[in-house]
C-alpha cells in the first residue's frame, strides 16, 4: 500500500507544483520519525512544526569568513599534511633528491644564457654576469609558478576518490599543491642566494625587495592554481591548454630579457603580464639594487624607455591580490558542485 | 548554526536533490554553446527539471538526536548515498537545507585518501588530517589505531606493498578512531577476513551506543535492525515509510517482492488469497494453519504445478525456511482451481515473521510469480531458548564407566 501511495504521486509535473508550494522554504517544518508507533501509517502526523534560520544569503564578507575561518584555518592540519604528503613524494625513491629543486631554474638559466649569447654576438659584446645573474632571480619564481600550476591544475582531479568520497575544504588540495612547491623553490632560493656573490653581485638594501615580491609572486600563483584547478575539474581540456600556455609563456614573460629591451612601447606591453613586473622587480632590487618606490629611465641610442616605476608595483600588487580573491570566491562558489562534476 | 536545545544533532529539513542523467558538459567547447543558451533565457530556472534531469533525493526530512541511530534502507537507486554524501557536505541540496551540529565522522570508503607511495605510518597521519583530526590527537590515537589494524610489524612500509585487506582494515582503523560528535555510516561493514568484521562490528555497535547521533545506511538489513532505533524506507528518492527498523524492514521486504511482475504469464499458476487460520498471536513452538487457495491452468506439465513456500524473519529480513509445496506434501490438480492447508510449527524466536508464497523457476532461477504473503507475530511461548530457531534438542547424561562398574 505504501508502493501505491508513492506510485501515484510520483511524477514529475507534480514535483514542479509541489515546489512552488514550497517557495516559502525557509520558514518550512521539520519532519521528525515517531518512535515505536505503529498505529502511524500515515506520514502527516510525523510533522512537527518548528522554526528553521532562513538561509542566510550569500555576501563577500560572509563567503571570505567562510574560507579564511571555517574552511582553512580549521583545516589548516591538513594543508600542512597535505604540503608533506606532496613534498614526501617527490622526494621518495628520487635519484635527484634535493638536486631536483634547482634542476628546471638551472636550465632555464642555461637556455636564458644561450639565447643572450646569441643576442650578444650578433651585437658584438658579450654576456655580463649581472645578466645571467638577472636570469637567475627570474628563473626562480616563474620555475616556481610552472611548477605549481602545473601540480594545482590536476590536483582535484587527480585526487577524484578524496574528491567524490569525503568531505573537506577543497581549497586545500591546489594550496598544498603551491605550497610543496614553494619548498624546493625555498631551496632554490637559498642555493641562488649563495650563488649570486659568486657572479659577484652585492646585497644592496633594495634586495629587501625580494620577500616582498616573493609573497605577491605567490599571491599571483595560488590565484591561479585555484583558478585552473577548479576549471579542470569542469572541464578537462583545461589541463591541455594550461600546458601550451606554460611551454610558451617563457616567451611573453621577461625572464631571458629585460622589458625594455622592446622599446618605449614593447616594455609597457611586455609589463601587462602580471608576472612581469614581479620578476623585474626582482631583477632590479636584488641584482641592479635599485629601490622599487623609484622610477628608472634608461636613455639609449634609440630614445628613452621606463624600464621600471612603481605604478608597475602598484600593477602587480593589484593584480595578486584581486586575482586571488576573485579566484578564491570563484571556487568557493562552485565547491559545491565538485563531486557531481568530477 | 547553533541549537536551542544543543548538542550535536544531524538534521535533514525537505531537501530536494536535483541530479542529471547522461554527460555534463566536459570541455570549453560544450560549454559556450550551453552560456549562450542560458543568457538567452531559455536555459531551465534553478527549481525546475529540463529533459535529462532527475529528482534523486525529493523533498526528505529527518533529525537524529544524541542517542538516537537512524538506519536508511531502500532499493538500488532510492537515494541512500546521495542522502550520505549531503550529509557529509559532499554534495550540496538543490533546495532545503542539511546540517550536522558537531564533528561529523564517517565510515565512508575508508581507505581514500591513502597515498601508496607513504608509509603506513604517513597515511594515518594523512588520513586523519583529510576526516578532521589535529595531529596531537591523532598522535595520541595512534597505537590505538595500529593495533586494531593489526599491522604494527608493517607500519613503516609503504602502503603500495599493502595486501588489500591490510589496507582496508588500516582505512577503518582510522576512522573507527576518530571520536566524533555525530556519526555516519556507509557499507564499510564488509571489511578484512570474517575475525575482523566481527570486530569492526563491535567497534561500529559501540560508537553506535555511545550517544551521539547515528545515521546508517546499509543493505544489510540485520544491521540495521541491531543497531538502529528507527528507519527510515526510501523509494525513488521519497521517504516511503519512517517507523521503528522492523516496520521499515517490513515494508521495503513487502515492496521488493512484488516488483517483478514481468513474468507471470510464464507459469500457469496464480494465486488468489492466502490467510492465516489460527488465531495471533502465535506462540513459540505452537503449530500455525494457513489457508491458500488459486488456479492452474488446465494442460500445463507437473513441474509448473507446484510452488514454494518461504518464511522470512522480517526483523533482519533473512530467509529462515523455504520448502516446495510438494515437498510438504501437497501435489496440486491438473487444472482448475485448488485450495491448500499449509501447518507450520513455529520452532522460532519470538519477532514478526512473513509467510511468502512463489513459483521459483529453477532454470532463471528466479521468482516468476510472487505470490501473497502473510505477517504472523511470535510471542514467548513453551519454548524457552536463545538464538534464532529450536532444535528440538534432546540431551540426557550418559551413564559413566564408574557408575556402570558399581550397578553390576
Amino acid at each position: 500500500m505504501i508502493a501505491a501511495e508513492t506510485g501515484a504521486r510520483d511524477d514529475l509535473a507534480r514535483d514542479r507544483r509541489r515546489l512552488g508550494r514550497y517557495s516559502h522554504i525557509a520558514r518550512g517544518t521539520v519532519f521528525r520519525p515517531r518512535l515505536r508507533d505503529s498505529s502511524s501509517p500515515d506520514m502527516s502526523d510525523l510533522v512537527i512544526a518548528r522554526d528553521v534560520p532562513a538561509a542566510q544569503r550569500r555576501s563577500l564578507l560572509r563567503d571570505l569568513r567562510e574560507i579564511a575561518v571555517d574552511e582553512l584555518w580549521k583545516y589548516r592540519e591538513l594543508l600542512y599534511e597535505l604540503t608533506l604528503r606532496d613534498v614526501r613524494i617527490r622526494y621518495k625513491q628520487a635519484v635527484m633528491g634535493f638536486a631536483w629543486a634547482i634542476l628546471m631554474p638551472a636550465l632555464i638559466v642555461a637556455a636564458g644564457t644561450l639565447v643572450r649569447f646569441a643576442m650578444a654576438y650578433m651585437s658584438g659584446g658579450h654576456v655580463a654576469r649581472d645578466v645571467i645573474a638577472g636570469m637567475a632571480v627570474k628563473a626562480l619564481p616563474w620555475a616556481f609558478f610552472v611548477g605549481a600550476i602545473g601540480f594545482a591544475t590536476s590536483s582535484l582531479t587527480g585526487n577524484l576518490p578524496l574528491v567524490s568520497k569525503i568531505y573537506f575544504p577543497r581549497e586545500v588540495l591546489p594550496l598544498s599543491a603551491t605550497f610543496a612547491q614553494s619548498f624546493d623553490s625555498t631551496i632554490g632560493a637559498i642555493t641562488i642566494g649563495i650563488a649570486l656573490p659568486l657572479l659577484g653581485i652585492h646585497y644592496g638594501l633594495a634586495a629587501l625587495w625580494a620577500p616582498v615580491l616573493a609573497i605577491l609572486v605567490f599571491c599571483v600563483t595560488a590565484g591561479a592554481a585555484l583558478f585552473l584547478g577548479c576549471a579542470n575539474l569542469f572541464f578537462r581540456d583545461v589541463k591541455y591548454i594550461v600546458q601550451v600556455l606554460l611551454t610558451f609563456g617563457i616567451f611573453f614573460t621577461p625572464v631571458f630579457f629585460e622589458p625594455r629591451m622592446f622599446g618605449p612601447l614593447g616594455a609597457r606591453l611586455m609589463m601587462l603580464n602580471p608576472l612581469a613586473p614581479l620578476l623585474e622587480g626582482l631583477r632590479l632590487s636584488v641584482v641592479e639594487g635599485h629601490n622599487l618606490l623609484v622610477p628608472l629611465v634608461i636613455v639609449g641610442n634609440k630614445g628613452a624607455v621606463v624600464a621600471w616605476s612603481p605604478w608597475y608595483l602598484a600593477y602587480g600588487a593589484t593584480w595578486a591580490v584581486l586575482g586571488l580573491l576573485v579566484s578564491v570566491l570563484v571556487f568557493h562558489r562552485t565547491e559545491g558542485k565538485f563531486a557531481e562534476y568530477v | 548554526m547553533s541549537e536551542r536545545n544543543g548538542g550535536p544533532r544531524i538534521a535533514f529539513e525537505q531537501v530536494w536533490k536535483k541530479f542529471a542523467r547522461g554527460e555534463l558538459h566536459d570541455s570549453l567547447r560544450d560549454l559556450v554553446p550551453a552560456t549562450v543558451r542560458r543568457l538567452a533565457g531559455r536555459g531551465p530556472a534553478r527549481d525546475e527539471l529540463s529533459g535529462e534531469e532527475f529528482w534523486a533525493v525529493r523533498d526528505v526530512s529527518f533529525e537524529v538526536r544524541p542517542g538516537e541511530a537512524l538506519g536508511i534502507l531502500g532499493p538500488n537507486g532510492a537515494g541512500k548515498s546521495t542522502i550520505l554524501k549531503l550529509l557529509t557536505r559532499i554534495l550540496v541540496p538543490t533546495r532545503g537545507h542539511c546540517s550536522i551540529t558537531g564533528r561529523a565522522g564517517a565510515l565512508i570508503e575508508v581507505a581514500a585518501g591513502f597515498h601508496p607511495d607513504l608509509t603506513g605510518r604517513e597515511n594515518v597521519f594523512l588520513q586523519g588530517a583529510i576526516l578532521g583530526m589535529k595531529r596531537r590527537e591523532i598522535r595520541s590515537r595512534f597505537d590505538e589505531i595500529v593495533a586494531f589494524a593489526e599491522i604494527e610489524s608493517f607500519i613503516d612500509t609503504p602502503v603500495k606493498r599493502y595486501s588489500n585487506g591490510m589496507n582496508a582494515r588500516l582505512g577503518f582503523a582510522i576512522a573507527a578512531y576518530i571520536s566524533p560528535d555525530v556519526l555516519v555510516i556507509d557499507e564499510v561493514l564488509s571489511v578484512g577476513d570474517l575475525r575482523f568484521q566481527e570486530k569492526a562490528f563491535d567497534r561500529i555497535q559501540e560508537m553506535c551506543t555511545s550517544g551521539i547521533p547515528v545515521v546508517l545506511v546499509s543493505h544489510q538489513l540485520e544491521r540495521i535492525a541491531s543497531l538502529c532505533t528507527h528507519a527510515l524506507l526510501l523509494e525513488r528518492g521519497r521517504v516511503a515509510k519512517r517507523g521503528t527498523p522492523t516496520e521499515c524492514i517490513e515494508a521495503y521486504l513487502e515492496s521488493a517482492r512484488n516488483s517483478d511482475p514481468a513474468a507471470a504469464h510464464m507459469s500457469g499458476l496464480t494465486f488468489d488469497a492466502l490467510s492465516l487460520e489460527s488465531s495471533l498471536p502465535v506462540r513459540s513452538g505452537e503449530r500455525a494453519h494457513f489457508r491458500l487457495s488459486g488456479t492452474v491452468a488446465a494442460g500445463d506439465d507437473a513441474a509448473s504445478r507446484d510452488f514454494t513456500l518461504r518464511v522470512r524473519a522480517l526483523s533482519t529480513g533473512r530467509l529462515i525456511f523455504s520448502a516446495s509445496a510438494r515437498e510438504c506434501g501437497a501435489s496440486l490438480p491438473e487444472g482448475g482451481t485448488f485450495e491448500v492447508d499449509v501447518e507450520l510449527q513455529f520452532n522460532v524466536a519470538p519477532g514478526v515473521y512473513g509467510l511468502e508464497l512463489a513459483v521459483w523457476d529453477a532454470e532463471t532461477r528466479r521468482d516468476v510469480v510472487s505470490g501473497p504473503g502473510v505477517t504472523v507475530r511470535v510471542e514467548d511461548g513453551a519454548l524457552t531458548f536463545s538464538g534464532t530457531s529450536h532444535l528440538l534438542p534432546r540431551a540426557r547424561v550418559l551413564p559413566t564407566a564408574k557408575a556402570a562398574g558399581a550397578s553390576r
